[in-house]
């Protein structure tokens, strides 16, 4: 139902030189945008319609309700014949629908934060985060850095799943490493189509 | 000032992303000559300068001036709880210079069309309008004693400042004792994020009962979580859910 979009974020880190943007690709749920969402809608309609005349034939109901006596051998034969296969195709379609649901991660690009460099593996599942992990972190040994990162990488993650879980769009009281963690968090959002 | 800042423009419809793109980098650029004036860590500048009395304040850029003249309203309406001039090491205005700069920086966001932008410095956050025309932004709160949890969600009215122990160590001083001290974490909320900031920072320090004085300010309102989580609020705190486990007290 939201048009807006998180079109552009910014990041300046230690305040000394770095300037990282880049155009943002629909991150969250609620960062879709209205194009994309509408042009879905319309290619699931169409879908919608074929599956409804597919549905007249009773022969497909009892296909789709027993889909394990469907892998039987006994069956297979009749899809050789044209009007069962032109009622077949809904039938894999509502089949391939819950796949997206299988979780599949990515980890995000290498990038430098104030101490050192990090990357974040995202964990989703259709386009549900469901786990947000440090992938790799290197600060060099800095004492400082190890405390912050000790406290502040697991606030990172947890806010990471929170914003998403809350739609809230910032956090106050956020930490040091946040805009290196953010910065490959969007990355690893984007290779996997979220 | 040593921290990060990040910037995340709102929109919808036909922007002009090569305008966004330079209005992001103006409102860097507000950081940046902001850290390059205020910097107690850069031993060259202005302020690190003034601060060894090498500059007098005839001498300072005027950023400086206007600064120090926000340090002492927020000091009078702080009752003394924010004190730039109480300070070991001299004069530091920092508690209300990363509000002031990052509400500065959305000032180049303005007239972009956006629905709203967010100018987030390490936590204290500034910002206008929302993700969407007509909605608020909805901030979330972490808490002071487990920083991996939201105390609370709040609707940003524009300035959003969380003070406490435990980010940066013990970076607050109690004016009136010069002891590194903060009894919970505080937010300030308002009009404008420099003053937030340093009623944030007051209002950590002075805990409960400086609840006080914010409210005596108009369109600024507080919250002190204290570690046990019991928290209070101003009567009119924005909070728009509350994941405490205490209650209010």
């Amino acid at each position: 139902m939201k048009r807006s979009a998180l079109i552009l974020t910014g990041t300046v880190v230690g305040l000394v030189g770095l300037l990282g943007y880049r155009a943002m690709s629909p991150s969250l749920p609620t960062f879709v945008a209205t194009p994309t969402s509408s042009s879905s809608s319309s290619t699931t309609a169409p879908r919608a319609t074929t599956t409804t005349t597919a549905a007249p034939p009773p022969k497909n109901s009892t296909t789709t309700t027993t889909p394990a006596r469907g892998s039987t051998s006994p069956q297979v034969p009749p899809t050789t014949t044209p009007p069962p296969t032109t009622t077949r195709p809904p039938a894999t379609t509502t089949t391939m629908a819950p796949a997206p649901a299988a979780s599949r991660s990515a980890t995000g690009a290498s990038v430098n934060y104030i101490y050192g460099v990090l990357s974040v593996e995202v964990t989703a599942s259709g386009s549900k985060i469901s786990k947000v992990k440090i992938g790799s972190i290197n600060d060099g040994g800095n004492y400082r850095s190890e405390s912050i990162d000790q406290m502040a990488i697991p606030q990172l993650e947890q806010q990471a799943l929170s914003v998403q879980s809350a739609n809230i769009q910032g956090v106050s009281g956020a930490s040091y490493t946040s805009a290196g963690f953010r910065q490959s968090l969007q990355s690893a959002l984007s290779k996997l189509g979220l | 000032m040593g921290t990060v800042v990040t910037i995340d423009l709102y929109g919808e419809g036909q922007l002009d992303e090569r305008e966004l793109v330079r209005s992001v980098d103006a409102a860097a650029s507000v950081l940046h000559d902001a850290d390059e004036v205020f910097s107690t860590w850069k031993p060259q500048s202005p302020l690190s300068r003034l601060r060894r009395g090498e500059l007098s304040m005839s001498e300072v850029p005027a950023m400086i001036l206007d600064v120090l003249e926000e340090c002492r309203t927020a000091r009078r309406l702080s009752r003394g709880w924010f004190d730039p001039w109480s300070m070991p090491g001299g004069i530091d205005p920092t508690g209300l210079v990363k509000g002031w700069a990052a509400q500065r920086a959305l000032d180049p966001l303005r007239e972009q069309g956006l629905s709203g932008a967010l100018v987030n410095a390490a936590g204290d956050i500034a910002s206008f309008g929302g993700p969407a025309h007509g909605e608020p932004f909805r901030l979330g709160v972490v808490t002071p004693a487990d920083p991996n949890r939201l105390a609370c969600i709040v609707e940003s009215p524009g300035a959003v400042a969380t003070s406490g122990t435990y980010e940066r160590g013990d970076h607050l001083v109690n004016p009136f004792t010069g002891v590194a001290t903060a009894t919970a974490s505080a937010t300030v909320t308002g009009p404008e994020l420099g003053l937030a900031d340093a009623l944030a920072t007051a209002l950590a320090v002075a805990g409960p009962p400086g609840l006080e004085f914010v409210k005596a300010i108009k369109g600024y309102e507080g919250l002190v979580v204290e570690t046990s989580e019991r928290f209070h609020a101003s009567d009119g705190f924005p909070m728009m859910e509350c994941f405490l486990k205490r209650p209010r007290s």
